[in-house]
């Protein structure tokens, strides 16, 4: 699942309407060693001779995006994938060592916390500096003035230096300029997590609201929360290079079942040398119905998560155990999502079922699970076969899926529920 | 674009001038007393213990003849000093925001020459009220001068700050050059003192032209024209232009390096 399928975005108006503001082409940035003197002078020797520094740390590896007016794209990865050098890039805080960008809008970008802002001087200083950068002018800054302290709404503290602020204040005040610089393109790094709860949400507030006026957005979060709230693409960036770039749903489900599995990998690691061999095994498991391609899993290893099932349609799947014996086996059914956690199971000794005998030595279970109430993401089917008391699990199968769906709904599994 | 309406270049002109020389209440006073303090500690040393002497034909004595080139100097070399560690002081600003960052050396220069200019103008004035007869028509000519002067100081800023980023013993090694500079500037003494060989060697140094000129100007009310005058003032406007050009090259890559 290295590539997404290639989801056009959802635009209001034809395609001849749509006004590219953002293009980054093929960009690559090596940050050179500048550790000791030589390496610096070897780096400034490159940089004279115009050449790509010899050795350094390689953080973005041909990424390529293009931004629309209007739209809304946000930028995931874990620590380190590159996100906030994009941004910097797109800011033109820092140039690429290799490939292109341009920006055609009026930028506003907070990167950091406190970007630009002097510790020794005072809030209202700050706000000051923070509005020349942003391109405002005094006159303009001064009938802004009041806004920009209403909406930071941190009191008599700006006059205070901003070494004593919270980080808390310092994002309000950052983020409070930001805003009444009347920006067309906003770019935000992690800095909106660093405010308290209503500050936040004033801030969603304000961008839910600048968005609405026909204004682009791109913001780096680790909050699939939020950029599934914001954002309608996504990108995923993984160790300096587009992983996946789309539709926010499809990108942000498969980074988060990427990390699901990540976490899942290293436990399955650990209890990788616990592997029973038993007497009764499972022979086949699939899932009939829901595409070719998921044949039998049976020792234990998973299948290729190419299955894809909508949210709220009704999943079969059929388990074929093996006993060298003659009697009937137990089957034991689990789901489990991808990270391991386990989200319901269900044996057929629980529900009183027998197992229907294909031959001497073979015995078939299938079940249905209606209108699968998963919500979207990644699991695994588990089948285990166990011993007719149903007291020791035998063997394992295990298919993975994935359900697909735009709920934005929390958690595992949708509870049935109404509004009153 | 004109840095001097740029709104971040005012800015951060109004912060230099206020942290470097505004900290305190008295900061202001400060601005022209400690330049008038300095011209009574050089005018003892100079006329009490170093029994210097005016240059033949300097009629209105030693102190004079050093003020009028001492300030300047001052404010040239001292805003080279501070924009050559402009750029990396800021590092913080230049990894987060984008703007023009030749406005960081540009503003520590504007600042600093503006301040010595008002101590440059008290020296001047009480120079005056203690009986030299300034000629002050020639001021007229000193002021363009005197922008010039600084353009120069912006040149050399430019390359400087650039180039510590990349290389840091710029920092280490300005300081002692400026000084060399001094001395080897007919500030102290006159370029009419020297042996025919330096003298003529002194044709080469451009803070020689700008001194003897503010003398000129100032004291001796001489405002013939030679070639040294189209020349240096060319030479100071194209050099600025390089600067420009290279400090713009090389700023893409200062966050790489800071």
């Amino acid at each position: 699942m290295t590539s997404g399928p290639p989801e056009a975005p959802q635009q209001p108006s034809g395609q001849a309407s749509r006004e590219l503001l953002v293009r980054v082409d093929g960009v690559s940035k090596l940050y050179p060693r500048v550790h000791h003197p030589g390496e610096r002078l070897r780096a400034f020797a490159a940089l004279l001779a115009g050449r790509e520094p010899v050795e350094g740390a390689r953080v973005l590896n041909g990424v390529s995006l293009e931004v629309f007016r209007g739209e809304s794209v946000g930028i995931i990865g874990e620590n380190g994938a590159g996100k906030s050098t994009l941004l910097k890039v797109l800011t033109g805080v820092i140039s690429p060592s290799r490939g292109s960008v341009e920006v055609n809008a009026r930028v506003a970008a907070l990167l950091e916390l406190g970007a630009g802002f002097q510790p020794d001087f005072s809030g209202i200083d700050n706000v000051r500096m923070k509005a020349a950068l942003l391109g405002m002018s005094a006159r303009q800054l001064e009938s802004r003035l009041d806004e920009i302290l209403d909406f930071a709404d941190i009191g008599d503290y700006v006059h205070e230096p901003v070494k004593h602020y919270s980080s808390g204040m310092v994002v309000r005040l950052g983020f409070a300029v930001v805003a009444a610089s009347d920006p067309q393109l906003l770019i935000t790094d992690e800095v909106l997590a660093v405010g308290d709860e209503s500050f936040q949400k004033k801030c969603i507030r304000w961008i839910e609201n600048f968005l609405e006026r026909g204004n682009t957005l791109l913001m780096v979060s680790h909050s699939m929360y939020l950029v599934q709230k914001l954002c309608q693409r996504a990108l995923w960036l993984h160790q300096g290079a587009p992983r996946q770039i789309g539709g926010v749903f499809p990108v942000t489900q498969a980074y988060l079942a990427w990390h699901e599995e990540k976490n899942a990998a290293e436990r399955r690691h650990r209890s990788a040398v616990q592997g029973e061999g038993g007497l009764y095994r499972v022979a086949a498991f699939r899932l009939p119905g829901h595409g070719p391609g998921h044949g039998p899993a049976t020792d234990g290893q998973a299948a290729d998560a190419d299955l894809t099932i909508p949210a709220g349609s009704d999943l079969d799947a059929e388990l074929i155990l093996h006993s060298p014996d003659g009697r009937a086996p137990v089957a034991l059914l689990g789901v489990i999502r991808a990270d391991g956690t386990p989200v319901y199971g269900v044996a057929s000794d629980f529900d009183g079922v027998a197992a229907e005998r294909v031959d001497e030595q073979h015995f078939r279970f299938r079940i249905r699970f209606e209108r699968l109430p998963l919500l979207p993401g990644s699991y695994s089917l588990r089948g285990h076969a166990m011993d007719p008391e149903g007291l020791r699990l035998c063997d394992t199968a295990e298919i993975r899926f994935s359900v697909c769906g735009d709920s934005r709904e929390l958690g595992m599994v949708r509870l049935p529920h109404r509004w009153s | 674009m004109n840095p001097l309406s740029n709104p971040v270049f005012r800015q951060l002109v109004a912060r230099a001038v206020r942290t470097d020389y505004l900290h305190n209440l008295t900061g202001f006073a400060w601005l022209i007393v400690q330049p008038l303090l300095l011209l009574a500690v050089y005018a003892f040393v100079f006329t009490t213990i170093f029994k210097a002497r005016a240059p033949a034909g300097e009629a209105l004595g030693f102190v004079p003849f050093l003020a009028v080139a001492f300030w300047p100097w001052t404010a040239f070399s001292e805003s080279v000093l501070r924009a050559a560690g402009a750029v990396s002081a800021n590092a913080a600003l230049i990894g987060k925001v984008a703007f023009p960052s030749e406005l960081l050396p540009l503003s520590t220069v504007a600042a600093t020459f503006l301040m010595h200019m008002v101590g440059y103008l008290a020296v001047l004035v009480v120079l005056q009220l203690l009986g030299t007869p300034l000629y002050w028509p020639g001021l007229l000519a000193a002021l363009p001068l005197l922008a010039l002067l600084c353009l120069f100081a912006c040149a050399l800023s430019l390359f400087a700050s650039a180039l510590q980023v990349f290389v840091r013993d710029v920092g280490q090694i300005l300081p002692p050059l400026m000084t060399f500079w001094f001395f080897t500037t007919p500030i102290l003494y006159s370029a009419d003192a020297l042996p025919p060989g330096l003298a003529a060697a002194m044709r080469y140094n451009p803070m020689a032209w700008y001194a003897g000129r503010l003398r000129d100007f100032l004291l001796h009310r001489d405002f013939s024209l030679g070639p040294a005058d189209l020349v240096v003032p060319l030479l100071t406007l194209v050099l600025f232009g390089l600067a420009l050009a290279f400090f713009r090259r090389f700023s893409a890559h200062f966050e790489d390096f800071l």
